[in-house]
């Protein structure tokens, strides 16, 4: 028996430049001696080398024949235009740019680099002065094709089936979102990638064109970048004033922007922040700890005190 | 230097490296191996393979390589002049970091890089979009940096010295160091530096986020070696640890922190097992999770309810 790579590059070969699609009996004739001499074991290795090629990418066409002595056998070919890469005509910068992207943004998969090799470049020594992690999942190129064909996807997300007509992808923060308008709840909503339970093979696909993305639509700014400003519940619309001391005010001043700024005194400044989301806003006082206190509105001072209350007697008992 | 040595593995490389040999026709096989990420020996191998390989009546004419004497020879190419296109995999990767890239200090949209990218989309095919309509819109990175993350990578490339005012959480205080930034990086939307900290002597890595100020000390240090980026998080084994219980809703500590365990209980609890820089970060954490939290330590429960009072205390005077 040949090594399996050539039997392999045999295949590839055949299937590439035969001029009418072959079925495997054929193909088992024009390779003699390299598939196994029972019908099973022949079936069994074809299937096995048939899908080793389409993993690494090749689009191995299949076609059931419809009359004449052979007809129901199914015959294989590969279209040479849909197998070879079309020629970016990219310029010798624009390639070591790419180049010099896919270095300085790690991703945890090999894809980037086999991207570089295919359009004939290769990953040096690049010295870099700035880099990024960036988070890969399985899911996100299905999800990028349903985007640009404008289809419409269904997958399983917390235990509940979803259709979503996906606008856009968005890294935030760390983590990969698609928004879109969800079908349930007839609105638009956003989705954290990572916690989808259906598996890349379970996204359901649907037709191409099936509806429009809104002309003015940004991910970025369909989602807030700013927790506090999820807003859902009584606090909506409302801000609260924060004081914080001269510790921590640089830094705050900083996140925020000076606009927050509502007033500056000795002892540090204070913010206008919005309350609409409350546990947001309670997490990002608390993690200044005594640098800052809420000042108004009462209701969301009594709830930060009540919370520090109940921590500050929960070692009551305790030895 | 090691290839994988799967068959899919190994073809999936010979489909990447025979266009480019047919394309420079004459290379030194440690050039390729290095290209490739393999060693000589792997590299010559295969190509001995695929100069075997062939089709009746053409057998062993179909790829026309040889290796010699640490040189490697393509001959007429025939078959596999071309890359196979990319995989959806590849294509968005390829398309996401190169958008990624552009977030990063330096980047310029009209230079290279944004001229590569415009060609890459429409090779993939941006279909589905309104005339005129910005083709990005489909796949956003947005990396939004501190305010010195500019500077810092500035001298970064360099080797420019600075003397930084840092904000330790930790300790409640800041220091001044001087510093030399080496590499700045963004991982799960922190932005860091990697620097050589004057006060202890080592490589240190850094929140951008709590430099408070940085000034040129007028020196220059210039650029070393190639810089080894921390892979993940940065976590020492010698770390104490803590054991906390967390509701569902405070879930979020497992994706923001690094834990060493995690076991589901009822009710949709979890139990975390996660190491503690500090004691005054724990601290902070029990704070922030209220009554999303059990903790197991006694002393834990104790720090966290003191630094509670005292932030308390900071209501009754404001």
């Amino acid at each position: 028996m040949v090594d399996r790579v050539e039997r392999l590059t045999n295949l590839l070969a055949l299937l590439l430049e035969t001029t009418r699609p072959l079925s495997l009996i054929q193909i088992v004739g024009e390779l003699p001696g390299q598939y196994p001499e029972t019908e099973q074991a022949r079936r069994a290795s074809f299937e096995r080398d048939k899908a080793a090629l389409r993993e690494i990418g090749v689009p191995i066409e299949t076609e059931i024949v419809g009359g004449g002595p052979y007809a129901g056998q199914t015959v294989y070919h590969i279209d040479r235009r849909a197998y070879e890469l079309a020629d970016l005509e990219l310029a010798p910068d624009e390639m070591r740019a790419l180049q010099i992207a896919v270095a300085a943004v790690r991703t945890g998969s090999g894809a980037g680099q086999e991207a570089i090799w295919k359009l004939g470049g290769a990953l040096g020594d690049e010295r870099l002065a700035v880099s990024a992690v960036m988070p890969d999942r399985p899911e996100l190129p299905v999800i990028r094709n349903a985007v640009s064909t404008r289809s419409t996807i269904e997958f399983s997300y917390r235990g509940a089936t979803r259709r979503l007509d996906p606008w856009g992808l968005l890294l935030r923060g760390g983590f990969w979102y698609v928004i879109g308008h969800d079908h349930g709840r007839d609105e638009q909503r956003t989705f954290r990638v990572d916690r989808f339970d259906s598996t890349p093979e379970g996204i359901v696909v649907g037709e191409p064109g099936a509806y429009e993305r809104p002309p003015s639509f940004d991910p970025r700014s369909a989602f807030p970048s700013d927790p506090k400003e999820i807003g859902h519940d009584a606090f909506e619309g409302i801000d609260a004033l924060v004081h914080v001391d001269r510790l921590r005010a640089a830094a705050v001043e900083r996140e925020l922007g000076a606009g927050r700024v509502v007033r500056r005194d000795d002892d540090g400044i204070v913010v206008s922040v919005p309350a609409s989301n409350l546990p947001a806003l309670r997490s990002w006082v608390l993690g200044l700890l005594e640098h800052a206190v809420v000042l108004e509105p009462a209701a969301v001072r009594d709830d930060l005190m009540g919370w520090l209350s109940a921590v500050a007697s929960s070692d009551e008992g305790a030895t | 230097m090691s290839g994988p040595r799967n068959a899919e593995d190994r073809l999936r490389r010979l489909l990447v490296m025979l266009p480019w040999l047919m394309e420079v026709g004459e290379v030194p096989l440690a050039d390729v191996a290095r290209r490739y990420d393999l060693t000589e020996a792997q590299v010559q191998t295969d190509l001995e393979l695929v100069a075997m390989c062939g089709l009746p009546p053409f057998v062993d004419e179909m790829v026309d390589v040889f290796v010699d004497e640490g040189m490697v020879y393509v001959g007429v190419p025939r078959l596999f002049t071309r890359p196979l296109r990319l995989t959806a995999p590849e294509g968005f990767t390829l398309l996401a970091a190169g958008r990624a890239a552009m977030e990063l200090p330096g980047a310029d949209p009209a230079g290279p890089l944004g001229r590569g990218l415009d060609k890459l989309a429409a090779a993939l095919g941006e279909r589905g979009l309104e005339e005129g309509a910005d083709d990005t819109a489909g796949v956003v990175i947005d990396l939004a940096r501190p305010a010195m993350t500019d500077e810092l990578a500035e001298a970064a490339t360099v080797g420019r010295e600075l003397s930084i005012s840092y904000y330790t959480p930790a300790r409640d205080e800041f220091t001044d160091r001087v510093v030399v930034p080496r590499h700045v990086f963004v991982e799960s939307g922190n932005w860091y530096v990697l620097a050589d900290d004057g006060r202890s002597g080592e490589r240190r890595t850094f929140r951008i986020d709590r430099v408070e100020s940085a000034r040129p000390t007028g020196g220059v240090v210039g650029v070393d070696d190639p810089v080894v980026v921390p892979d993940r998080f940065f976590v020492d084994a010698e770390v104490p640890r803590a054991v906390l219980r967390l509701a569902p809703a405070a879930r979020w500590v497992v994706e923001q922190y690094p834990v060493d365990e995690v076991a589901e209980l009822s009710d949709g609890w979890i139990e975390v097992r996660l190491p503690v820089s500090s004691e005054r970060w724990l601290a902070k954490l029990l704070i922030r999770l209220g009554p999303d939290v059990v903790v197991v330590d006694p002393a834990a429960r104790r720090v966290a309810a003191d630094l509670a009072r005292r932030v308390l205390a900071r209501y009754s005077d404001t």
